[in-house]
């Protein structure tokens, strides 16, 4: 039974106020399966990259528990220890930002090798034969030693993802990964997206890509005012949607 | 889409675009020569000024050697005191940018002093009010530190101009790692970073590019500045020109040498600013 697998991602009643009185995510719940896809769509200014980043704590949620992968975390706690936790769900997350952020004083390869040299204490040499097996994945072995500023965006974001995997994460959240793309670059990192969730990864990704949304995921939530307000399977919610909300929305991205 | 803008074919340049290219080609060549030809006549001029003062070049060239042993101490003043600068501005930036109380208020304070008051009234402080502190301390029981607060004029200077700089620098540090955008943070915090490897693999190798140009400027100025410590005495460039051209009569002269030989110095300097600038630009520059 599902029940019994505990869930890769679950975060309870969380809220985000930002200060004085910005009341940005109202009591929100999710869980995500392991190697389960979710997309989360939503009307600018719902919210959404505050949820995201509420998980690996680049904001801290206001109130409400966040769990990956078994850590617990809960908002608000004065504990010695937090910081350290933070840092191990960090690690065990990988994040790609719509506008990449790439070290741009390093290169490609550089990149890649950051994470599991600095955090992971990897030996640079293992950790540079990986890195290539991932620049092969993603088809950019070639650009290994150029700085990030030669690459097109479509690739810097595939470097992007890479960068993330290296950390060899549990989970991956992606916000809005190609919504800084021109129209022509936006498939070949949908693509990397699609083989990653078919190789089994677990993925949390904003994302207002039809493809992605339709096909790829498993499971599609609709956010509205810092609440959930439909969510379900792409078929039903693109062919079937029981919110008039989200019917208005999907009028708008369709 | 028409023939001729069709890229993929190699277009052809027509004649009137080569024209044109030409002439931009020719500007800029007559620009630069006559930037060149600018250059020499103000050096001529310079030197037709020189001589119509009637200056005493022998007696310069037999000086030289004398005002010249001078740069050991020149040199060892201006590269302690930038040492001491640039660790007391990457400390200072870290604390104007801490969440701590203490180190902030510190270093806010540290800031605002040091550049309120003059630089000549610092250099004095060091050498020749602080032994009074220590006099005050002893009173209070503290016996033996007046000794230790009596400073020689070398390690006095060295401290008021490395002190001094390294506030104007924590101020240039600052707003270096500010200027870079917090989406790098967020990128090396999501991989796990801890907020010092953040910055020291990430924020820092990054500000050190953009404050290349300002902190040279800043190194330039305490080179000059270093004769400060002439003041106290210290046998640097500017000490023994003054009191050669005060012996001689001839302060013209040895204002005149000196002055060439920091200019020289600084000359220098802004060699290795270029160097180091193109050094870190390496194919790099942010495009976005
Ligand atoms: N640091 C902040 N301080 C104050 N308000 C913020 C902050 N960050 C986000 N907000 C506000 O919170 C709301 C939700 O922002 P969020 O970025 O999560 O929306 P989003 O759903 O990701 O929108 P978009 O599709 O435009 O990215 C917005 O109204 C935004 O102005
Ligand atoms: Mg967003």
């Amino acid at each position: 039974m599902m029940e019994n697998d505990s869930p890769m991602v679950k975060i309870t009643n969380i809220h985000k106020v930002f200060f004085p009185d910005m009341h940005v995510l109202c009591g929100i719940d999710l869980e995500v399966k392991k190697g389960e896809t979710v997309a989360i769509l939503g009307a600018s200014g719902s919210g959404k990259s505050t949820l995201l980043r509420c998980i690996n704590f680049l904001e801290e949620p206001t109130a409400g528990k966040v769990v990956v992968d078994g850590i617990t975390i809960e908002a608000g706690e004065k504990d010695k220890l937090r910081n350290g936790r933070i840092r191990d769900i960090r690690k065990r997350t990988g994040m790609c930002f719509q506008a990449f952020n790439l070290f741009p004083h390093m290169t490609v390869l550089e990149n890649i090798i950051e994470g599991p040299v600095t955090v992971l204490h990897q030996k640079k040499e293992a950790a540079t034969a990986y890195a290539e097996q991932l620049l092969q994945w993603i088809g950019l072995s070639e650009k290994r030693d150029e700085h990030p500023s030669r690459l097109s965006g479509g690739q810097q974001q595939r470097v992007a993802i890479a960068r993330s995997l290296a950390m060899k994460p549990k989970v991956m959240l992606f916000d809005e990964p190609t919504s800084a793309l021109d129209p022509e670059l936006v498939g070949e990192v949908v693509e990397v997206m699609e083989r990653l969730a078919k190789e089994g990864m677990t993925i949390i990704a904003v994302t207002h890509e039809l493809h992605f949304a339709r096909d790829v995921a498993d499971r599609i939530l609709i956010m509205d005012n810092g609440n959930w307000v439909e969510q379900g399977p792409p078929e039903k919610i693109f062919n079937n949607p029981e919110q008039e909300r989200t019917r208005q929305f999907l009028a708008h991205i369709l | 889409m028409k023939a001729d803008t069709n890229f993929s074919e190699g277009c052809g340049i027509p004649a009137e675009a080569r024209k044109t290219l030409t002439q931009i080609e020719t500007d800029r060549a007559a620009y630069k020569r006559k930037l060149i030809i600018s250059f020499i006549i103000l050096a001529i001029a310079m030197i037709m000024v020189l001589i119509a003062l009637k200056l005493d070049f022998k007696f310069m060239k037999n000086q030289l050697p004398f005002i010249f042993a001078g740069i050991g101490y020149t040199l060892l003043v201006s590269f302690m005191a930038i040492s001491l600068a640039c660790f007391l501005a990457i400390v200072g930036a870290l604390g104007r940018l801490s969440k701590n109380p203490v180190f902030n208020s510190i270093a806010s304070s540290y800031v605002s002093l040091i550049r309120g008051t003059p630089l000549l009234v610092q250099v004095y402080m060091w050498y020749l009010a602080l032994p009074q502190i220590g006099k005050a301390l002893e009173g209070y029981g503290f016996t033996g530190i007046q000794a230790f607060f009596t400073l020689p004029a070398l390690t006095a200077g060295i401290l008021a101009l490395g002190v001094c700089y390294g506030a104007y620098m924590t101020e240039t540090v600052r707003a270096g790692i500010q200027s870079i955008d917090p989406g790098q943070t967020e990128a090396a915090n999501a991989l796990g970073m801890t907020r010092s490897q953040t910055m020291k693999r990430i924020i820092f190798p990054q500000a050190l590019r953009v404050i290349i140009p300002p902190v040279s400027n800043e190194f330039i100025a305490m080179v000059k500045d270093s004769s400060l410590v002439s003041l106290m005495g210290v046998w640097e460039l500017s000490y023994r020109a003054i009191k050669m051209g005060r012996r001689h009569f001839q302060s013209l002269e040895m204002l005149i040498t000196v002055a060439l030989i920091y200019w020289m110095m600084c000359i220098m300097l802004q060699y290795f600013q270029e160097k180091l600038e193109t050094h870190m630009a390496r194919g790099d520059r942010s495009i976005r």
